[in-house]
């Protein structure tokens, strides 16, 4: 479990993390398992389609293997702009990524499309119905479209989908469109994972208090309301409206666009489409697309640690069982949890040491 | 690390508008735990196979109660050979005559379904062929 990945490594000098006397060398780089095979990656970097599929797969089931494909897709990956597509469950997502896509198409674009529907919490299965809206953009070889089951992620996106990215990103792709879950509130995963971020709403789904809450619309970079065609979109524009005449931002971030279009009739998408790559320049001149990227990074490099700490503590102190006998006696007893935690934490040290010294007893 | 999960894709091909058995067998196998890439309606051999191959889809399913069965299942698996997909199963479903069902067996597709089926078993049928594949 988790990813190989170093704490800390020079040539002389390494991390290891260690629990009372047992001390555990923390591997650096190195993969663990099985790894990829050359002819994989000849194929991928010939262009293989087939190739660039079983890529995802892996990224998908296999995490461990995440850091020896991320290590040779980097060099190849020219920074392909992400737009994510969010909003609430039935409102137009797919059916607004297929208009915008095909549009990014025809605008000379190649594009990847990751389209991300829940995994039920029940049975771990998924119904991925987002190609039924897709399907005219089926066949189309500058047009790569991914479906995948959110699994174990809970903010909207698969905890792969900024890696299937990568994977689009490295094959030559360079808009990706990457379509959330359904989403309610607080599902922010689409905040890092995408470049530029486009809220999907729809009219008569509730009134000005519904906007003031804080969450995914204070993230949104372009508001669709789409089904315009619809009663209410007049009612729903004046609260948006309201919304960010009386927000508190300062004046020189412009309130985000908010523009309506019903795609099912076609209507409003070339405007919407036209304006995102609008944005996409300005943030591209201002350094914004960049900052996106340095903060994918940083996210990535302190969860991959911690699943990386996380993997080793638990093996070695078996700390889910205790855990779970933990749990239930401050349950039986109405006890705070916090004296087991610190008990537990106490017993954590870390130590540098000097690799040259101290070869021969790891080595 | 997660188990792996069975990817399936669910389609109809050709103009044949009942989709409530692919809905229902769908429905069945995400249950199941599996990953359904739902196609739905009016597919063409080319549609499906291209989404088989950009999901990377273990399995196909097509459920067909046109009568066409001997056309679609051919054009499909001749369509995924060729595409690199020989070794993933097509199966499928619907109203398929026992004489068909041998030739398609020869064709190299796999079981197929017909009315009375025990939704499990399909279930059953898919994790065994799975649980075959090795890694």
């Amino acid at each position: 479990m988790g990813r190989p990945l170093a704490i800390y490594s020079s040539r002389h000098q390494r991390i290891y993390l260690g629990l009372d006397r047992n001390y555990i060398f923390v591997r650096t780089g190195a993969s663990i398992g099985r790894s990829l095979g050359p002819e994989l990656w000849d194929d991928f970097f010939k262009g293989s389609r087939l190739a660039c599929a079983r890529l995802i797969t892996l990224v998908e089931n296999s995490p461990e293997l995440v850091p020896e494909i991320r290590d040779k897709l980097i060099p190849r990956q020219k920074g392909a702009i992400r737009v994510g597509i969010t909003g609430p469950p039935g409102v137009g997502k797919s059916t607004v990524t297929a208009a915008l896509v095909r549009r990014a198409v025809k605008a000379g674009h190649t594009v990847g499309v990751i389209a991300v529907d829940p995994t039920s919490p029940f049975t771990g299965g998924a119904f991925l119905g987002d190609r039924v809206r897709m399907l005219s953009l089926i066949g189309d070889p500058h047009i790569f479209i991914r479906s995948q089951a959110s699994r174990d992620g809970h903010g909207g996106l698969s905890p792969s989908t900024p890696y299937v990215a990568d994977v689009f990103d490295a094959f030559g792709m360079d808009r990706i469109f990457i379509e959330t879950v359904g989403v309610g509130q607080a599902e922010l995963d689409v905040l890092t994972c995408a470049d530029l971020i486009v809220l999907v709403l729809q009219p008569a789904t509730g009134d000005i208090i519904q906007a003031l809450k804080a969450g995914i619309i204070e993230a949104a970079d372009l508001l669709l309301i789409n089904k315009s065609d619809l009663s209410g979109t007049e009612s729903l524009l004046e609260s948006l409206r309201f919304l960010f005449e009386i927000s508190a931002r300062p004046t020189t971030i412009p309130a985000p666009p908010v523009l309506t279009a019903a795609a099912l009739h076609n209507r409003g998408l070339d405007e919407a489409y036209k304006e995102i790559e609008r944005l996409i320049s300005g943030h591209v001149a201002s350094g914004r697309i960049r900052e996106k990227k340095r903060l994918r990074l940083e996210g990535e490099m302190k969860s991959s640690v911690l699943q990386d700490l996380w993997g080793r503590f638990a093996a070695l102190t078996n700390a889910p069982e205790k855990m779970r006998t933990a749990a239930e006696n401050l349950l039986e007893n109405g006890r705070s949890p916090y004296p087991f935690i610190r008990n537990l934490c106490a017993r954590i040290t870390m130590e540098v040491r000097d690799e040259r010294t101290n070869r021969k007893d790891h080595g | 690390m997660a188990e792996k999960k069975i990817k399936i894709i669910i389609a109809k091909p050709g103009l044949d508008g009942h989709d409530r058995g692919a809905k229902v067998v769908a429905r069945a196998l995400v249950e199941a735990g599996m990953e359904v890439v739902y196609l739905g309606l009016r597919q063409t051999p080319e549609s499906i196979v291209n989404a088989a191959l950009e999901e990377d889809a273990d399995v196909v399913g097509l459920s067909i109660l046109s009568g066409a069965h001997m056309t679609h299942f051919k054009r499909v698996k001749e369509l995924m050979d060729k595409n690199g997909l020989g070794d993933r199963l097509l199966t499928g479903g619907g109203i398929i005559p026992t004489k068909d069902q041998d030739k398609l067996k020869d064709l190299g597709v796999g079981k197929v379904f017909g009315p009375g089926d025990d939704l499990q078993s399909i279930v059953d049928y898919i994790r065994k062929w799975r649980g075959s594949q090795g890694d």
